[in-house]
């Protein structure tokens, strides 16, 4: 079976600063694919040109087999963004449906936004406007506009960011329900501990790869207890490839 | 372009302004307000009217009839004007220093009472006064025409040789400096505004909508959907316009209504123009939201965009007056050509072929936003 999404030597400068410098990744389907690395490092460069908004300089991203940027495969991917992105002054069913019509989801509008709601647990504050509710409930109204179109791929930038421990149980529930329907999650972090949750890691540093694998391996590998230190002395030996 | 993202976008637009009920309230009412400030300055009745008497009658005979004695009708007439009302200054001029004075703005009106004026008055049994307004405030006019009428009368009531049992008939041949008869300022004003409102508003309103768009990250978010950059600048367009078209009719009834402003045109063609006017400011706003990072910047575009353009626009002084250097910049205000084509609308009543040109030139400032705005979204989304 061919890859999720499949990233091979990208480059992406921006003026000076150069975020990615020929990074190449590639994740299989059905699983989660979490991206490590500290502030800066180039993860949300990356997740952007996953999700087709960057274009690389150099190099290629490839999205469930596309060429990125690519208009027909923006509608069988989701994509939480690092802040909340939802529209306060709605409520949380109108920017529910809002992005399930910008996604021309498919069949039965009414039924996909009852269903992610209920996924989220929020159905029953569907007509609450998106301003009153806790940012927790925030969260949740962003991650069901991320899924309400049934995509094959979501890229969730730094989902569990300010959510209490409570909720973020709760969104690796999600996410693991959502592997075993065979959807591909890649997910950024720069929480450490959130790692294991993931079946493959990929550390990201100064725009590369520094390493590869499950967080098992990856500790092995290093010979360390927590990843933070396995992480640490992946980056002194400097790039994978 | 698919219109199932386009409407449903427009609809969210709508929603969102529907939502916030401050901002609504502040786009029905703030124009009605700010028309009627305008409305009673311009219409202040003016608290004393000078006037300026050229007396050159040289008086006359009555008719044997009347008792043949000398008279002056002139005098009689300037001495009834002077004590009809502490409204009116006479200053008895001679033609020329009158004439300067006018000019010079120190004169609401001048009245000319020729060597003959006695003698024709007695021969026609009428008076005909000619009096020259200055023009630039109506209401001159107005308080005049009636005391003339007032002093006219009386100054020649008693006399039997001219007014035979009735009342004599008083006629008056004005002139005006500037302006005309039938004129009033906020009839001249009233389309300018009209057209200042919508464009104002949905400018201020886009720019910040866009702006929160950028800010809040749904710009982005959206951006991650299939849909296209022109069709999020199409279904702005669409959403804005509803409110524009409500605003300008909301505008339109009450400037016809409660402001009593003359109104000869036809609805449709104010429409076009109001609709071409809100395309233009919804596409100025996203681009100029690209520059600002916050509300705050925003409101400084205002003076800008906005305030530059009332100045320039022809609104408050034609651009015919304005010095030669000037003129080619207010004709590259989208503005100017929009109050242009409302004023030929609503005083003298032109249809759509007649401002054809001024509304092919806002189709033109419309295309070209469109483009810009477009342009502005799509660098920003690739990085």
């Amino acid at each position: 079976m061919s890859y999720a999404v499949e990233i091979n030597n990208v480059h992406k400068r921006f003026g000076r600063i150069h975020a990615l410098r020929g990074l190449s990744l590639n994740i299989e389907r059905g699983m989660t694919y979490g991206l490590l690395g500290p502030n800066g490092a180039g993860k949300t460069t990356l997740i952007r040109s996953i999700m087709g908004l960057v274009k690389p300089d150099e190099g290629q991203v490839k999205v469930l087999d596309a060429v990125m940027p690519s208009k027909d495969i923006m509608r069988r991917v989701g994509y939480m963004t690092q802040s909340i992105a939802l529209y306060e002054d709605l409520t949380v069913h109108q920017n529910v449906a809002f992005f399930a019509a910008m996604y021309e989801l498919e069949g039965d509008h009414a039924q996909a936004i009852r269903e992610v709601l209920e996924l989220v647990d929020l159905a029953d504050r569907a007509d609450s406007r998106v301003r009153e509710l806790s940012g927790g409930m925030q969260r949740r109204v962003s991650l069901a506009c991320a899924l309400v179109h049934r995509p094959d791929v979501v890229v969730l930038d730094e989902p569990t960011v300010g959510v209490d421990p409570q909720l973020r149980v709760q969104f690796w529930d999600h996410f693991h329900q959502l592997n075993a329907q065979g959807v591909t999650l890649i997910v950024s972090s720069h929480v450490m501990d959130e790692a294991e949750r993931c079946d493959r890691l990929g550390f990201v540093r100064h725009g590369t790869l520094l390493a590869e694998g499950s967080a098992s391996e990856l500790l092995e590998r290093a010979g360390t207890p927590t990843l933070e230190e396995a992480f640490l002395k992946y980056a002194e030996q400097g790039p994978a490839q | 372009m698919s219109f199932r993202r386009v409407f449903p976008l427009a609809r969210r637009v709508i929603q969102q302004l529907l939502a916030d009920r401050r901002t609504l309230v502040l786009i029905f009412l703030v124009p009605l307000v700010v028309l009627t400030v305008a409305g009673v300055l311009v219409r202040l009745e003016p608290d004393e009217i000078r006037l300026g008497v050229v007396m050159e009658d040289e008086g006359a005979a009555l008719p044997v009839g009347g008792g043949g004695d000398a008279v002056n009708l002139g005098e009689r007439l300037t001495d009834s004007l002077g004590t009809l009302t502490e409204n009116l200054s006479v200053q008895q001029l001679d033609a020329a220093e009158a004439q300067s004075r006018i000019e010079d703005g120190k004169l609401d009106a001048i009245i000319t009472l020729p060597a003959d004026f006695t003698a024709q008055t007695i021969q026609n049994r009428a008076v005909t006064l000619d009096v020259e307004y200055e023009g630039s405030n109506p209401k001159v006019a107005q308080m005049f025409d009636t005391l003339l009428n007032r002093a006219a009368v009386q100054a020649i009531a008693s006399l039997s040789a001219v007014s035979t049992g009735s009342t004599p008939d008083v006629t008056v041949q004005a002139t005006y400096l500037y302006g005309s008869a039938e004129f009033d300022q906020l009839d001249y004003l009233a389309p300018a505004f009209i057209g200042l409102f919508v464009f104002m508003f949905v400018f201020i309103l886009t720019s910040v909508a866009f702006l929160r768009e950028r800010v809040a990250g749904t710009l982005e978010r959206l951006q991650a959907t299939p849909i296209r950059q022109i069709e999020i600048i199409v279904g702005y367009m669409c959403g804005f316009a509803v409110f524009a078209l409500v605003q300008a009719l909301i505008i339109l009834i009450y400037t016809i209504y409660g402001l009593n402003v003359h109104y000869m045109g036809s609805l449709l063609v104010v429409f076009v123009v109001e609709l071409l006017l809100a395309l233009m400011a919804v596409n100025l706003g996203v681009f100029f939201s690209t520059f600002a990072r916050n509300e705050f910047q925003v409101v400084q575009f205002i003076p800008l965009v906005v305030v530059t353009q009332v100045f320039l626009s022809g609104a408050l002084w034609a651009v015919e007056d304005m010095p030669g250097w000037l003129q080619p910049i207010a004709w590259l205000m989208p503005l100017t050509y929009a109050n242009y084509a409302l004023r030929d609308v609503m005083i003298k009543g032109f249809d759509l072929i007649q401002v054809g040109g001024y509304v092919l030139a806002l189709v033109g400032f419309a295309a070209a936003f469109v483009l810009l705005s477009a342009q502005t979204i799509r660098r920003q989304a690739v990085g």
